[in-house]
């Protein structure tokens, strides 16, 4: 496998243009601002029980991670 | 990513929102691309609304009783990963009376500034201050901190400095930061002052996975197997869309033969 580096220098396996290495296109603002309310949603968690986002943290405040190849 | 990408299509594009207690939004963590990512100490201190000197990490002081800085990194206790975002948290605390500028100021007065050098591929951001408080002496608008004041510069490393993808060039990297400022009372101001501080961070060495994809770059390799994962997420994709898999597959081959290519001709050159 061939390692390139894009053009913000950084190395990945994947060779460049390929969609894995895709970034946000120019202009684009992703998700909710700041200020708005999260809308409430249910996923599985890691042993694949049903949380309601909302309903599941009670009162507290909440971190929502969207994430994958987690090199972190 | 497009939807042309279907096998890909659906895979997030990593980032972070913090909520308060009714679940609105209060920070919001996305970058242009997917390999910058702030560090997990710096989503807690968000959620909690606070900035943590991390004792447990490279910290250097410097100053006298006036002021006092105290410089430290935030995350991961102080290491360099690519992409991964640390935070450089400056800690002005000053008398009694004592203020530190913010821009602008006027002619003949130093705004508190802070430079901060390391080798390359050691990528500063844009840095995160406090609001100030305005003050108006002697005719002149004046935006000022007193107190205690945490100025914060947002750093990471390109793969220049620490690849994911091949073996590390040193062990750890030599930071060199600058701090100008001068502090003043409401009547008088004390001599500008430059204070320059020193850091060797560690460079992380990254666990891969067990795939063909990641091995054999010189990290560390991993001792879990994510082939099954991969297996099965490529099954999945396969059934539901047999056609997006197959031009995925193309497309991946099409684009690696053009990244094999460039290298053959990098290694001519």
């Amino acid at each position: 496998m061939t390692v390139e580096r894009d053009a913000l220098g950084f190395d990945a396996p994947a060779p460049l243009g390929h969609p894995a290495r895709a970034g946000i296109p120019e202009g684009h603002v992703p998700g909710l601002a700041v200020g708005e309310r999260l809308p409430d949603f249910e996923l599985p968690d890691a042993n694949g029980q049903p949380i309601r986002l909302h309903e599941d943290r009670g009162q507290a405040r909440a971190i929502v991670v969207f994430f994958r190849s987690a090199v972190w | 990513m497009s939807r042309d990408d279907a096998m890909l299509y659906g895979i997030p594009f990593p980032g972070v929102f913090v909520t308060d207690e009714n679940g609105q939004i209060t920070a919001k963590f996305f970058h242009d691309t997917y390999k910058k990512r702030d560090s997990p100490e710096i989503l807690i201190d968000a959620a909690l609304g606070r900035v943590t000197l991390d004792e447990g990490t490279a910290q250097v002081e410097a100053g006298d009783t006036e002021v006092k800085i105290t410089a430290a990194i935030r995350g991961g206790k102080g290491s360099i990963r690519q992409g991964v975002i640390r935070h450089l948290i400056v800690r002005f605390e000053l008398a009694e009376g004592l203020h530190i500028y913010g821009e602008p100021v006027p002619e003949g007065m130093v705004a508190t500034q802070i430079t901060v050098d390391g080798p390359p591929g050691f990528t500063v951001m844009d840095a995160i201050q406090p609001p100030t408080r305005k003050l108006h002496v002697a005719g002149a608008d004046l935006e000022v901190w007193s107190g205690t004041v945490d100025l914060i510069v947002p750093f990471y490393a390109t793969g220049e400095l620490a690849s994911e993808t091949r073996p590390l060039d040193m062990n750890e990297a030599p930071i060199e930061v600058k701090i100008r400022y001068q502090a003043c009372t409401d009547e008088a101001c004390l001599l500008p002052r430059t204070e320059t501080l020193s850091f060797s961070l560690p460079l992380d060495v990254i666990d891969v996975p067990a795939l063909s994809l990641h091995m054999g770059h010189g990290q560390r390799e991993g001792n879990y197997n994510s082939m099954p994962a991969m297996r099965r997420l490529l099954f999945r994709k396969a059934r539901a869309y047999p056609p997006g898999f197959f031009k995925y597959l193309f497309k991946t081959l099409k684009l690696s033969l053009a990244s094999r290519k460039r290298a053959q001709q990098k290694n001519r050159r």
